[in-house]
């Protein structure tokens, strides 16, 4: 015997229900016409369950994004990749024949910004961001979630919320492993305040770089087929350009703002030159604030997922119209 | 009665393409039958009604209202698509357990809300198995499950019998009765006439996204018996299993191939039920059985002259 407890309905009854096997059971029928089934008490008019709020379903496509990523295997094999970093401070520790001790904040410093927030961020994005709600699309199996009292801003904050949740679990652990793993080195300690207190640093830089390259990504899966391909060609190769080349084409990126937030201004980490056949030449590197650049990727993000909202909401779901019926 | 779907000079065309050619309908019926050739627009208008499309011109109302975006249809609505897409590496459990989530119940009450939808269906004993490892027809059933599990007030069923052997069959038009009989407002779609005209009397032909004619199943049933119906067989002994029906009046006609064979027959009732019959008492030598038929374009032709 199995039970079904429905909330009040939407006309107020509270109902308790039991149902067995036994309710649906086939009647026969004396005519042609096909021998009815009792219907279980469940499945009469007015017995809907009571319908719950946003917040609730917004945490359903979460919860249903995370199951679905937690059982392919290409999180894995992301979670492989971004822990790749931790090995190199004990490579450098172990095999490095230099006479010179490496220091363990240069170290981290340099993997943490160059790998984990300019290269494994951007990556997370594109591979799960973007492919979570493409995925849905291209599996054509929207029509099931569409035909439901879904708010399509529900759907796509509860998506990009399962990323948040997966990309920061990866990359903040692998982070914190490759602090304490530089921390085998000079100039870098566990228990120093002010050297945690740059992990955390760093944390808060990884979040924020997620959230806008994440909102981005979202968008490209919502609006073009391929968002991998097209983000690898703008994450990585629009940004790596536009952050080279002379003028101010770099305040259209992300990596701008990210640097911004960086605890060495942008200024004192590398020389901005670009050489041609021409020459050498200096660019000239403009300054973002902190604050401006956490206001920048938060508009990136809010404006990316307002656009995917939408484009969710217009869309004819209609990857089966060429075959007619 | 008042119209629960309600379409007014209703298009939609896709490029060049037009889909459905202002149509009106009125849908008042508790069971009605949507009948038409394969890209008649079925599922377009289907696909209106449910407001994943948006008309190109004309407008459809489902309970008054426009249905795109609207929640409030939306809670009422359930949806059985006729493609086979479905949740990646999801058991069919958990298909119709997350879309429950997403219409907005509990965890408890999407959690026994799936498991008797399962029940009802009679998909309990396969419901943990990933639904890649289901039959066409178990998959066919679980999408009724999902559509049922919300227990909605209009349930539209785009071409549900595709898949199911005949005893899934027979449970389907049972449970679309039985769902009528409790209330439920029930849209089928099918490019076969029997399959409609066993589950109601109520017809809506659509042919080239145009209302064709609306009405009783049976005025159609004598227009369709002026012209020979093609059934295919697929049978492992083609001249046994056809002896069976050379001795029927109604059949004009017998063409062997290399899977079966083709009958023409002037009473398709007749032949369908013998067939059935005959699967049902266990003869394992019929491997499909297809409408075959341009008898359903032949009336369209017939009625568009």
């Amino acid at each position: 015997m199995s039970t079904l407890n429905n909330q009040p309905n939407d006309n107020g009854a509270d109902t308790e229900h039991k149902i067995s096997m036994a309710d649906s059971i086939t009647v026969n029928a004396a005519d042609d016409s096909p021998a009815r089934r009792i219907l279980p008490e469940w499945l009469r008019p007015g017995m809907q369950p009571r319908r719950r709020g946003y917040v609730c379903i917004a945490a359903a496509s979460a919860r249903h994004a995370l199951v679905t990523l937690t059982r392919r295997k290409r999180l894995l094999l992301a979670t492989v990749i971004a822990f790749l970093p931790v090995l190199i401070p004990l490579a450098l520790a172990f095999l490095s024949t230099s006479r010179f001790a490496e220091s363990g904040n240069e170290v981290f410093v340099r993997l943490v910004q160059e790998l984990h927030i300019n290269v494994f961020a951007p990556l997370l994005a594109l591979f799960f961001a973007g492919m979570l709600v493409a995925e849905d699309i291209e599996a054509r199996t929207m029509p099931y979630i569409l035909t439901r009292p879904v708010p399509r801003s529900a759907w796509v904050i509860g998506r990009f919320c399962a990323f948040m949740i997966i990309a920061t679990a990866i990359l903040a652990s692998s982070a914190a492993l490759t602090f304490a793993a530089s921390s085998i080195h000079e100039n870098l300690s566990l228990t120093s305040l002010t050297d945690l207190t740059l992990l955390a640093h760093y944390l808060a830089v990884m979040v924020m770089a997620l959230l806008a390259y994440g909102g981005f990504a979202v968008f490209l899966g919502a609006f073009t087929k391929r968002p991998i391909v097209y983000g690898v060609i703008l994450l990585y190769g629009w940004q790596g350009l536009a952050t080279q080349i002379p003028g101010l084409v770099d305040f259209f990126t992300i990596k701008k703002y990210t640097d911004a937030l960086m605890p060495i201004m942008a200024t004192q980490r590398h020389v901005a030159e670009i050489q041609t056949a021409l020459g050498t030449f200096q660019r000239e590197v403009f300054q973002v604030s902190a604050t401006r650049s956490i206001f920048a990727l938060l508009l990136i993000t809010g404006v990316s997922l307002c656009a995917t909202i939408i484009a969710v909401s217009r869309r004819e779901y209609a990857a089966d119209r060429a075959a007619g019926g | 009665m008042t119209a629960i779907i309600q379409a007014h000079s209703l298009s939609k065309w896709f490029g060049e393409v037009v889909a459905v050619n202002n149509l009106d309908l009125v849908i008042e019926e508790k069971v009605i039958g949507l009948l038409g050739p394969n890209g008649a627009g079925k599922s377009t208008v289907i696909k209106l009604a449910l407001g994943l499309y948006k008309p190109s011109r004309g407008e459809i109302r489902v309970f008054g209202e426009r249905p795109r975006n609207n929640l409030e249809v939306l809670r009422r609505i359930g949806y059985c698509p006729e493609t086979d897409n479905f949740f990646e590496n999801a058991t069919g459990f958990e298909f119709v357990y997350y879309l429950n989530l997403y219409w907005g119940m509990s965890t408890r009450q999407a959690r026994a809300a799936a498991e008797h939808a399962c029940e009802l269906t009679r998909m309990t004993a396969r419901m943990h198995d990933p639904i890649e490892t289901y039959s066409k027809g178990m998959r066919q059933r679980i999408k009724i499950a999902q559509a049922l599990s919300t227990c909605p007030e209009l349930l539209f069923l785009d071409e549900p019998m595709n898949g199911l052997d005949p005893r899934g069959r027979d449970e389907m038009y049972a449970l679309i009765q039985s769902l009528a009989d409790a209330g439920m407002t029930v849209i089928v779609s099918s490019h076969i006439l029997y399959e409609i005209e066993r589950i109601t009397d109520s017809v809506a032909l659509i042919f080239k996204g145009s209302l064709l004619a609306q009405g009783r199943v049976r005025d159609i049933r004598n227009l369709i018996d002026a012209h020979p119906h093609a059934i295919r067989v697929e049978t492992d002994a083609p001249r046994e299993t056809a002896a069976t029906f050379v001795s029927f009046p109604a059949v004009t006609a017998i063409d062997f191939d290399e899977k079966g064979f083709v009958m023409r027959t002037r009473d398709a009732n007749l032949c369908y039920d013998t067939l059935n019959d005959m699967m049902v008492r266990g003869d394992n030598r019929i491997r499909a059985i297809e409408c075959a038929d341009d008898s359903l374009q032949s009336v369209f032709d017939y009625l568009t002259r």
